[in-house]
């Protein structure tokens, strides 16, 4: 998509919310647009992002276009989510085309809504057990890890992301309990739904 | 004073005092620290600034960073056994998806270490994938 549409005044730009870049590179094997390191998960506070993968449409003068939703851009992730990226690939096309975006500015405000002061403690929580785990203090990240799942038990960029930081598998048992829990809570998502 | 880790969208070691509700640190720091400095006119970054009527901010030669991100509406979390203190982003940098102006600004290593920004990218349309491995 970046390739068929880089001659357009268009560019993907990929973030990854991870921390270590040797894990990172092999998924940005043959891609040609910037892939980018963030480890802090910056962007999970700037644009109130709760789960990724995720895409925003930020046009010409970095002004946001489309908020933060659900739209994958490989079919990677289709199996278990049942989402068709080909639909998202069309709407981007044609704003990369005609500037067209397939949203109404309510239907924007409404699915994103301002991270909450819980959410955003959450996030430095996070932050602060990873630099502890960074920096061998085993006992108190686990601490600061263990109270930022507690502020924000549905929050993927938070309790997910955590998984590999402790030692567990983020595909394993751990996650699928964190998915089962958060289903029961009606699958909270800040963000424009597929 | 005691050397603190402040971790804001980097890793920051200083001297520094925890005292109570107020966190003590030298007045030449704050800008390298938070982007943002106190002038007259109130605390700024670049041309912007956010006005204070806050006495609490400058303590002697020392600016308190509790006062300092309270007046930005900046989350911030303190751990004063680890002498570990996390910054998050001011209120104004935590874009609404809709709100006139442009998307916050940020800057990332990428894959070789070098530092990217958005505006780099500015007169394209960006595609912006958050990803991770997990």
């Amino acid at each position: 998509m970046h390739d068929e549409l880089a001659g357009s005044g268009f560019t993907i730009v990929a973030v990854a919310f991870d921390d270590d870049p040797a894990v990172v590179r092999p998924l940005a094997e043959g891609i040609t647009f910037p892939v980018l390191i963030d480890r802090e998960h910056l962007l999970s506070e700037l644009y109130a992002i709760t789960n990724v993968p995720t895409v925003l449409w930020i046009d010409e003068d970095d002004r946001i276009a489309r908020p933060n939703g659900v739209a994958f851009g490989t079919d990677m992730f289709a199996d278990f989510t049942g989402v068709d990226s080909e639909i998202h690939k069309e709407a981007v096309r044609r704003w990369v085309s005609t500037g067209e975006v397939d949203l109404a500015d309510d239907e924007a405000r409404a699915a994103v809504v301002p991270l909450s002061a819980v959410a955003l403690e959450a996030r430095l929580e996070f932050r602060m057990a990873a630099f502890l785990r960074r920096d061998d203090r085993a006992e108190a990240a686990a601490a600061h890890f263990a109270r930022a799942v507690e502020l924000a038990p549905h929050d993927f960029t938070i309790r997910r992301a955590a998984m590999p930081l402790q030692g567990t598998d983020p595909f394993g048992e751990e996650f699928f309990a964190m998915y089962e829990q958060w289903q029961a809570a009606g699958a909270p998502y800040n963000g424009l739904p597929a | 004073m005691t050397t603190l880790t402040i971790i804001t969208d980097t890793e920051h070691r200083l001297g520094a005092a925890i005292d109570g509700d107020q966190v003590l640190v030298p007045e030449g720091t704050l800008v390298d620290l938070i982007g943002w400095e106190l002038k007259p006119e109130g605390l700024c970054r670049g041309d912007v600034c956010v006005p204070v009527r806050d006495s609490r901010i400058a303590v002697g030669d020392s600016i308190d960073l509790a006062a300092v991100t309270e007046a930005l509406g900046a989350p911030v979390v303190v751990d004063a056994v680890e002498r570990l203190i996390a910054i998050g982003q001011a209120a104004i940098d935590r874009r609404q998806p809709h709100d006139v102006g442009t998307a916050a600004p940020f800057t990332l290593p990428d894959l070789d270490g070098v530092d990217r920004t958005l505006a780099e990218w500015r007169g394209r349309k960006k595609l912006l994938v958050a990803f991770a491995s997990w």
